[in-house]
């Protein structure tokens, strides 16, 4: 997982990919992180998709301390959802 | 029978609550205290650190299976960015890995709600007094009317800012040290009164004494009852704990013959039941929060709220 320069843009981007044992445990986790914007306005920005049981990750920034920030703190946000699953999961059948 | 849990962060103190058609069924809570205040990001990994094991709490001392949720509520705003994602995350995910709908609430429509259920007060004047609020709030055809408000800061903000600088304990807050201290004191020092209208200035007046601040809260208060031809105060957020303002807002009161409503601690400072209570109120009424609207929210205003579930 390395940061590269977009040549097009210029700007670093970053792509993180998180197997889940399930689809549906994706998806959870994708509704679960990205209604909130980001606390920074300008800068960033994030695209988080579902594939299989893939959640994907992309983001785009203008300078790496920005990104370091939003990834730092998408992990933390991650590594919490991840531990809520354990606690509360599995999801019920719908 | 509906029963609604509701999560709350959006300040220093994390609670997960759960209600049942009016009856509080638990609603622990923890308080992160730490001189000389308290910051966003160390609020919210305190609150990341204790949710889970709270929300545990609030299904064991409830006696309840997450199978017998309703409904799951959580604070969208306003407060603290950090702390506020925090709760909303766990609260997403808790909704979908039950099954159950999601509903966005507004922090200060808790308080209120939560103040009518344990009063009963039928429809009171509010003022909503907290280290992040100060509002002077009357209901008026599905809005909580803001009549007025600090134009800079919260009395309690003023209070806990007060209290750091006379170096005052933040154990168990700020507020609660400043008040046993008032109890002893003996005089009385004339500092500047700011009320303008319906509203209230803290800022200018940080070395204040509680006679001062609640003094305007009480006239600001009293000019909004009359008016509302209003014959109920209800006082909420935690600064409502405070004696002292309960006793001169009791004075203004029997002076009209108007009657003064409270909480006490464990329902007037932040916490879980209060947006299970006005999520429970919400939900009553066939609203739900989509996921994708879910965002939380640093300004969200009292009065931007349909209050679908009051005539």
């Amino acid at each position: 997982m390395a940061t590269e320069t977009n040549p097009e843009t210029g700007k670093l981007e970053f792509f993180l990919d998180v197997p889940f044992p399930s689809s549906r445990e994706a998806t959870i986790a994708l509704r679960s992180l990205s209604p909130d914007r980001e606390p920074r306005r300008g800068g960033i920005s994030k695209q988080l998709s579902v594939s299989g049981s893939t959640l994907s990750v992309r983001w785009s920034a203008d300078e790496a301390r920005i990104l370091r920030v939003s990834v730092n703190s998408f992990l933390d946000h991650l590594s919490l959802v991840v531990e809520t699953m354990e606690d509360f999961g599995p999801p019920v059948d719908l | 029978m509906t029963v609604v849990i509701g999560f709350e962060g959006s300040a220093n103190k994390i609670g997960v609550g759960i209600i049942s058609d009016g009856e509080v069924l638990s609603n622990p809570r923890r308080t992160y205290i730490t001189p000389p205040g308290f910051m966003p990001s160390d609020t919210a990994r305190h609150h990341r650190a204790v949710i889970l094991t709270v929300l545990k709490e609030a299904l064991e001392q409830a006696g309840l299976k997450p199978a017998d949720i309703d409904c799951v509520a959580y604070t969208k705003g306003p407060g603290m960015g950090a702390p506020l994602v925090t709760v909303a995350i766990v609260a997403r995910t808790v909704a979908q890995l039950w099954g159950k709908p999601l509903l966005g609430v507004n922090h200060c429509i808790g308080h209120i709600e939560m103040g009518r259920l344990i009063t009963k007060s039928n429809n009171p004047t509010v003022l909503y007094v907290s280290g992040g609020n100060t509002q002077v709030i009357a209901y008026l055809e599905r809005r909580y009317r803001i009549f007025g408000e600090t134009i800079d800061i919260a009395v309690g903000n003023c209070l806990d800012r007060f209290a750091r600088v006379i170096k005052i304990s933040n154990d168990p807050s700020p507020g609660y040290n400043i008040e046993q201290m008032a109890k002893k004191g003996t005089r009385y020092v004339e500092l500047p009164y700011t009320v303008k209208g319906m509203d209230v200035s803290f800022s200018g007046i940080l070395s204040f004494i509680e006679e001062t601040v609640f003094a305007m809260l009480v006239e600001t208060t009293e000019r909004a009852m009359a008016h509302c031809g209003s014959q109920e105060v209800l006082i909420v957020g935690g600064v409502g704990c405070n004696q002292r303002l309960q006793e001169m807002m009791g004075v203004m009161c029997k002076e009209r013959g108007a009657k003064l409503f409270a909480t006490d601690e464990r329902f007037c400072i932040d916490n879980g039941a209060m947006i299970a209570q006005a999520g429970w109120e919400m939900f009553r009424t066939g609203r739900v929060t989509e996921l994708e609207d879910s965002w939380i929210t640093q300004r969200y205003r009292t009065d931007e709220v349909e209050v679908t579930w009051r005539d």
